[in-house]
């Protein structure tokens, strides 16, 4: 059933897009993250033009995330003041993002500079993970006594706050620029980017690991919000009929993939994850050196 | 059936109305509606003469116009090994949708000066560019644009029937931009025009996803929280819906 996308000006095939979120959900619930790096690469490919995949891939990956903040904080598992300067640092991140993708827009780079940031950070990300779940994987039985964190330089640095749910007190600096991190990477790639923001608060931050899931989520909510309002205010990018269809099926994928995901252990489901993730980044890569079939293009204004 | 009947139809009210008026054409309708399921359509263009046409007489040429829009071609070049867009050349306005029909080529027709005048021909076409200025990209625009069929050039005659009636069909592909088209008919004998005639048509997005696209234009701000409400609401309703533990 063909079904005219609205602002991405094109017809698919509906189901192939209920599909794709199903595809997309599933994995992502197995994996236990948000699916945004999966679903925005996956619709450049079915042809759809960079800026609607990402604008509608961040309006996605809020829809995906938005079950999961409520439920995290009934459990009291949100660190309000944590997400919140996550939040401001997110949405100074998406602020930039946003006005770097118009500027690209422009000179007709979006594609290639998309495409680029895929292939750089989920290269990097797909590394790290294949190979420090392959060392886990090694020395499994060697445990490690966990330390609740480690001091280094960063907690030099001024504007101390008390995060009392997350029993550290901390400067404001680290947190924020973290956040700014992620908004550029939301607003650039269409991702909520809890697969680097999740570690990033683990290693990086010392959250405890109950607190992370729930504050890392509300932060992915409150920038893929910002992501999809300023896109649709400023680059008219987000088509609201694609991201439906895919919010329907990945909504139910999430469900079936989370049920298997219970069954794998931690380090061969991160170690899975990595190869997945370079997978992307490696056909991403593909598309940037292969030479194209025309070397002209023709674009609106 | 119904393209017999029409002609038949003009040829008695041509007939019986005005003898002296040496050119009447028509459309088969003024409005094309672009729905969610649009996927293309054609528009009848069709007319009688006083004068016989066809072989060893007059001639007939339509040239449809769309609207005019900027467009920009772009030039992939090689750097570090990657692909990026590169130089490129603005077309500040050309027609969006355009196509040239006639008896014969215009060319055989025409002198050159009165097809640049009556914009008959693919390579008389203003393309005034701004930017690049190498030849390649005028080219390239030309090639896209006819891949697209949103460019056309007597890819379908304009048939005679009873020397003194003619029809043309029009396609019009599903990417047809919205706007004001005009058609002009002109009536060419002895290398000049000697008749023309001009008929307009509407291609109007009607529907669900012609509203979506107004209000996303016409009150972005609003549009993108609605799309964050919708977002929020379906997730939060899919999961309830979904739930499997």
């Amino acid at each position: 059933m063909q079904v005219y996308l609205p602002i991405a000006e094109m017809s698919v095939d509906a189901f192939l897009l209920v599909g794709i979120g199903f595809g997309v959900g599933w994995l992502s619930g197995l994996f236990g993250v948000g699916g945004g790096f999966l679903l925005t690469p996956a619709l450049l490919l079915l042809g759809i033009p960079a800026p609607v995949a990402v604008a509608s891939g961040a309006n996605q990956v809020l829809g995906a995330s938005t079950s999961g903040v409520i439920a995290q904080s009934r459990r009291g598992n949100v660190d309000w003041v944590m997400g919140v300067v996550l939040v401001a640092g997110g949405l100074f991140g998406s602020i930039i993002g946003i006005q770097l993708f118009a500027f690209l827009r422009g000179a007709g780079l979006v594609d290639a500079v998309v495409s680029i940031f895929y292939v750089v950070v989920l290269g990097g990300v797909g590394s790290l993970m294949v190979m420090e779940s392959l060392r886990a994987i090694l020395r499994r039985r060697a445990d490690a006594p966990a330390r609740l964190h480690q001091h280094f330089w960063m907690h030099g640095l001024p504007f101390k706050i008390r995060f009392r749910k997350s029993r550290l007190f901390i400067s404001v600096i680290p947190p924020l620029l973290v956040g700014a991190g992620i908004g550029l990477l939301s607003a650039i790639m269409g991702v909520g980017g809890g697969f680097m923001l999740v570690p990033a608060m683990i290693y990086l931050l010392g959250i405890p690991t109950a607190v992370v899931i729930g504050t890392s989520l509300f932060q992915v909510v409150c920038v893929t919000s910002a992501v999809t309002i300023m896109s649709a205010w400023q680059l008219g990018s987000v088509d609201i009929v694609l991201t439906l269809l895919l919010l329907l099926g990945g909504v139910s994928g999430a469900q079936f993939g989370a049920q298997m995901g219970g069954r794998l252990r931690g380090e061969e489901t991160r170690a899975l994850l990595g190869l997945l993730v370079l997978a992307v980044a490696a056909m991403l890569f593909w598309g940037l050196i292969d030479t194209p079939d025309h070397m002209f293009t023709l674009g609106p204004g | 059936m119904r393209l017999v009947v029409m002609l038949l139809l003009l040829w008695g009210t041509a007939a019986l109305a005005q003898p002296e008026a040496p050119l009447v054409a028509r459309l088969s309708q003024d409005r094309v509606e672009v729905s969610t399921t649009f996927d293309g359509a054609s528009i009848l263009v069709f007319g009688s003469t006083a004068q016989p046409i066809g072989p060893g007489g007059a001639e007939i040429l339509i040239v449809t116009t769309g609207p005019q829009q900027p467009f920009t071609v772009r030039r992939k070049v090689r750097v570090l090994g990657m692909w990026f867009n590169g130089p490129s050349a603005r077309f500040a306005a050309v027609p969006a949708f355009y196509s040239v029909a006639g008896t014969l080529p215009a060319w055989r027709l025409l002198p050159e000066a009165l097809r640049s005048q009556y914009h008959l021909g693919l390579d008389v076409l203003p393309m005034a560019s701004s930017g690049a200025r190498a030849p390649q990209f005028r080219a390239a625009l030309l090639s896209l644009k006819q891949e697209a069929g949103l460019w056309q050039e007597d890819s379908a005659p304009v048939e005679i029937s009873a020397n003194r009636l003619f029809h043309s069909r029009l396609p019009l592909p599903a990417t047809i931009p919205a706007g004001e088209y005009t058609v002009r008919v002109l009536l060419v004998e002895s290398r000049r025009v000697v008749a023309e005639q001009v008929q307009r048509f509407v291609v109007e997005r009607v529907g669900t996803a012609a509203t979506i696209a107004d209000v996303s234009r016409g009150q972005p701000l609003l549009y993108g929280v609605i799309c964050v409400a919708l977002a929020a609401l379906a997730g939060w309703l899919g999961s309830i819906v979904f739930r499997r533990s």
